[in-house]
């Protein structure tokens, strides 16, 4: 029995694991990869204490801080499939089949790319339709592209498609990019960048290998078409939260509601941190504090008697 | 057994395979598709798509990075 199971390894799950093993909690953590959803990015500028990393070397750096605490238990390359009340607590059964039964759970599983689902995206994804910017840019080399979305992941895209791409579309839903101006003005600058606004993407083309892309131009309603050879999906993302949301009450997006002052959910012994929950900004350094927060007032749960694991630091 | 990764050198997930090879002393080629042309053909012969890393282990073909199956084409 565990006093407490942390889902996730991003910066919240991992700041999480470290103050709960230096409060000598019997804790474990469970995460398919760590550094969330920065492992792909080229390069990280705004993780405090840190001018510049790579997703790559973030996610090492977050790893090799976990396991140089004592006590944690860590379960890499599995993933949570369910949760359910067990007890006095809960029961977590993973993807490889182990179960763990804890007392609290901090559910910090971040997020996952959204897709488009227009008809195509399925059938040609890998296939011309990419969702990882960094990965595969590369193979666009003097090939005609198109990014959709406008926001900042979206524009990061474009400039990992630059130094490759003939040619780069932008195409953005609304009638104004949405990313940072500094990012908006580097690739306005380009000329291998033409950007198209109003577009609502309908309809990827392409046999065995992606040839085109239909849009609507919502300002008047037309129908256009693209020729081209890799569509770039950068729409934002959903929480990861389909395993919980029978035990802790969700907003209309499917994020974790939770009490901003502790990270308490609606289901009592659940807490939750980070793009999982429902803060309103999402970002490495807030989920750390957010995740960090919420052990501290498992702590203080546990510590009133909560604990099925007889935690009494 | 000959094991071949076709890679960009902007991947993560081919960062974290070459990782797991050197770690069990794995002998490999590598291949940059982005510099590469013969080898990105060769990418999209073997894996019918175009993105990396794609993991050749003697003929057994494999999209992307997962630990679990290539310890499994690997024997480990």
């Amino acid at each position: 029995m565990y006093d407490l199971i942390i889902i996730g390894g991003g910066p919240g799950g991992v700041a999480a694991g470290i103050y709960a093993a230096r409060k000598k909690m019997k804790v474990a953590l469970i995460a398919g990869d760590f550094g969330g959803q920065s492992l792909v990015s080229a390069d990280i500028q705004n993780w405090i204490g840190t001018k510049s990393v790579s997703g790559f070397d973030f996610a090492k750096m977050l790893e090799g801080h976990l396991r140089a605490q004592e006590g944690i238990e860590i379960y890499q390359s599995d993933m949570v499939e369910k949760a359910e009340k067990s007890g006095n607590g809960f029961k977590i059964s993973t993807k490889e089949g182990k179960t763990f039964e804890t007392g609290t759970i901090l559910v910090a599983t971040g997020s996952a790319r959204k897709k488009l689902n227009v008809p195509g995206e399925a059938k040609l994804d890998g296939k011309g339709v990419v969702y990882c910017s960094t990965c595969d840019a590369p193979i666009f080399k003097n090939k005609i592209t198109a990014v959709i979305g406008g926001g900042n992941a979206g524009l990061e895209a474009v400039l990992d498609l630059i130094p490759y791409a003939s040619k780069i579309y932008l195409l953005e839903y609304g009638d104004q990019l949405k990313g940072d101006a500094v990012t908006q003005e580097k690739i306005k600058a380009n000329s291998k960048v033409e950007i198209i606004l109003n577009a609502k993407t309908s309809e990827i083309l392409g046999d065995k290998f992606v040839t085109g892309l239909k849009y609507e131009d919502r300002s008047d309603s037309q129908a256009k078409e693209l020729k081209l050879d890799g569509v770039f999906v950068e729409i934002g993302s959903y929480p990861n939260t389909g395993f919980v949301k029978d035990l802790a009450k969700l907003n209309d997006f499917g994020e974790i509601i939770v009490d901003h002052k502790t990270q308490q959910t609606s289901q009592p012994g659940i807490w939750a941190a980070g793009d999982a929950s429902d803060v309103l900004y999402k970002q490495n350094n807030i989920s750390a504090g957010d995740a960090i927060k919420a052990v501290l007032n498992i702590a203080d749960y546990l510590n009133k008697g909560g604990s099925a694991g007889g935690y009494t630091k | 057994m000959t094991i071949k990764i076709y890679s960009t050198p902007t991947c993560v997930y081919c960062k974290m395979a070459k990782e797991f090879f050197k770690k069990n002393n794995i002998q490999y080629e590598e291949y940059n598709v982005a510099e590469d042309e013969k080898a990105r053909a060769e990418l999209v012969e073997k894996s019918h798509q175009l993105g990396v890393p794609v993991i050749d282990v003697g003929g057994k073909i494999m999209v992307g990075f997962n630990e679990s199956e290539l310890k499994k084409a690997l024997g480990l």
